[in-house]
């Protein structure tokens, strides 16, 4: 069919686009890549699979703001044991998403009880809380100083972290994206829609969004180890409230209903007060400028504005066909 | 008895929606449960299908006791709930809606032929299965209700007013349509209002009226029944 070829079209442009992306990214170092602009990037990677992560979970109908709080759990307790265990790295990482994922699912439980704005401020306290928890172990996770020198994964140098991390967003991005078009995908999407239709038909609605939060959790404190092991310090203020207000802010304005929302929100949003180091008494007011442009005028998003731009330029071509149709039809008795 | 309600009793807070009320549906046959509005129809179906907790009595099902199992579960048995209204997931395609029906089922293989059929059998909704549901008329949502009814697997289904807001046209479609489903071996309970379709497809009757069954039987006797028009128009 006509538009399943173009549709097909479309597809394998975008692929080879993502391909060339992807290949760019992995070439830079070798294109002499500043060391300060490669630390940025790794950051950027990191965000990335914390946004998507908080967007799968925004598949199945629930919004958290306490998001950062999954990747303290995991940071930490891999921090902690290679710090004062001194196991390696390479150990503990594995050690600290399992542990998030099973705190995870301990905690859907309950949390997974409320729907929509309520889970929302279940998710706010219990960041709150794993902050709380943070201050009365201080004597491992150093409170409000937080915990120095990790261990790290690679010397000094940052090219390996820069191909780890990129590895590693590049893997987490096609499972999740694997994931999101399955047959999970598609139930989370129907609980979202509507949780009473979801159960007449035999979803188990409870259960499926407790399993959304688990494997939101995963990603999420995959990103929390690569953290920890790459700035080798953890505090307080590294996954406060602010942080999972920031990730929910990356989300929404890449675009929270496209895969590469997230994506485009945290490059964005993170690159550009770095291209504006000169200026940087005035990124907050350029960071505001954006956030208001996005919110107003893109309502998909910054990944929807190739769609919407594509609109307004097919918009008048439309319009003057449409036109000369009527016409027809206004001659034909 | 594919299905055997025995003395059910539902109440909705301190208010009595269903009181004692006994139906069966013998296996192979399409039953109709008529009443007014509030007569307790969709309570009926909805405790049916563990949507909602009984008092007191049960629910049989391929002789296993289904009430207080999770609605999940009685689903997986293959007694599958068609609601009312046409709640569809109106943002996923028309494919994805009726894949969602099969959901609990692991056989792909059956599947695929299921999905086949109600494309065969529907093929307005092939014409439009990469569209999404909530943008269709309220004939084709209909249409894909059933059809994701269908894609359950179901050994009895449960129709929940299927003729609600369609135009006279699609609902005179219903019948052949139900006429179809009770041919591919599966039972079906109708919930209806729209007494010409009730009567003109099914076999046995039940007449809700504040909650109680008034009349059951040979549908033969509910086309002269007095009670009926009571039913349908209330007292």
């Amino acid at each position: 069919m006509h538009t399943e070829s173009l549709k097909r079209q479309r597809r394998n442009i975008t692929i080879a686009a993502i391909c060339v992306v992807v290949g760019l990214l992995f070439a830079l170092p070798q294109l002499g890549l500043s060391v300060y602009f490669m630390h940025t990037l790794i950051g950027v990677f990191i965000w990335i699979i914390v946004a998507n992560s908080l967007r799968l979970l925004g598949l199945s109908g629930q919004g958290s703001i306490g998001h950062a709080a999954f990747m303290a759990i995991g940071a930490y307790t891999s921090a902690i044991l290679a710090k004062f265990l001194g196991w390696s790295p390479w150990i503990t990482m594995p050690i600290g998403v399992l542990v998030t994922v099973v705190v995870g699912f301990l905690v859907a439980v309950p949390f997974t009880r409320v729907r929509g704005i309520y889970f929302t401020m279940v998710s706010l306290f219990f960041g709150i809380g794993v902050l709380a928890v943070n201050q009365v172990f201080n004597k491992w996770t150093g409170g409000y100083s937080g915990i120095i020198s990790i261990p790290r994964l690679f010397a000094y140098i940052k090219t390996p972290y820069y191909y780890f991390c990129l590895a590693l967003m590049v893997i987490c991005l096609l499972i999740m994206y694997r994931l999101e078009h399955s047959r999970i995908g598609l139930t989370w999407k129907a609980v979202a829609q509507s949780y009473s239709v979801a159960s007449s038909i035999g979803i188990n609605e409870a259960w499926q969004r407790i399993l959304c939060l688990g494997v939101s959790c995963f990603f999420a404190a995959i990103a929390g180890v690569a953290y920890a092991h790459y700035y080798v310090i953890l505090t307080q203020e590294t996954f406060s409230f602010n942080t999972s207000i920031n990730v929910f802010v990356y989300m929404t304005v890449g675009g929270a209903g496209l895969f590469a929302g997230p994506i485009a929100g945290t490059a964005v949003l993170l690159i550009i007060p770095e291209l504006l180091r000169d200026l940087r008494e005035y990124v907050p007011f350029i960071y505001a400028a954006i956030l208001l442009i996005v919110l107003f005028l893109m309502p998909q998003g910054l990944a929807g504005l190739p769609a919407q731009l594509w609109q307004l330029i097919k918009r008048p071509a439309r319009a003057k066909r449409m036109a000369s149709e009527k016409e027809v039809g206004e001659r034909a008795p | 008895m594919l299905l055997r309600v025995s003395n059910l009793t539902v109440h909705y807070g301190k208010a009595v929606a269903l009181e004692n009320v006994s139906m069966e549906v013998a296996e192979g046959s399409v039953v109709t449960l008529v009443g007014a509005n509030g007569a307790g129809k969709t309570t009926l179906l909805r405790a049916m299908s563990g949507l909602i907790p009984a008092t007191s009595g049960g629910i049989w099902f391929r002789d296993r006791k289904i009430n207080g199992l999770q609605a999940p579960k009685i689903v997986e048995m293959g007694l599958v709930h068609i609601p009312q209204g046409r709640r569809l997931f109106p943002y996923l395609t028309v494919m994805s809606n009726l894949q969602l029906g099969a959901s609990l089922r692991n056989d792909k293989v059956a599947v695929k032929q299921d999905l086949d059929n109600v494309f065969q059998h529907f093929p307005r909704l092939y014409e439009r299965r990469n569209q999404k549901a909530g943008t269709l008329s309220g004939g084709e949502q209909q249409m894909v209700a059933i059809g994701r009814g269908l894609m359950a697997a179901p050994k009895l289904l449960l129709m929940d007013e299927p003729s609600l807001g369609l135009a006279p046209l699609m609902v005179a479609e219903l019948v052949p349509v139900i006429k179809y489903i009770n041919e591919r071996g599966i039972s079906v309970l109708l919930v209806e209002q729209n007494v010409s379709l009730a009567l003109g497809v099914a076999s046995q009757g039940y007449a809700l009226q504040v909650g109680r069954i008034v009349l059951e039987g040979d549908i033969e006797k509910f086309k002269t029944s007095e009670v009926v028009k009571t039913a349908y128009l209330g007292r």
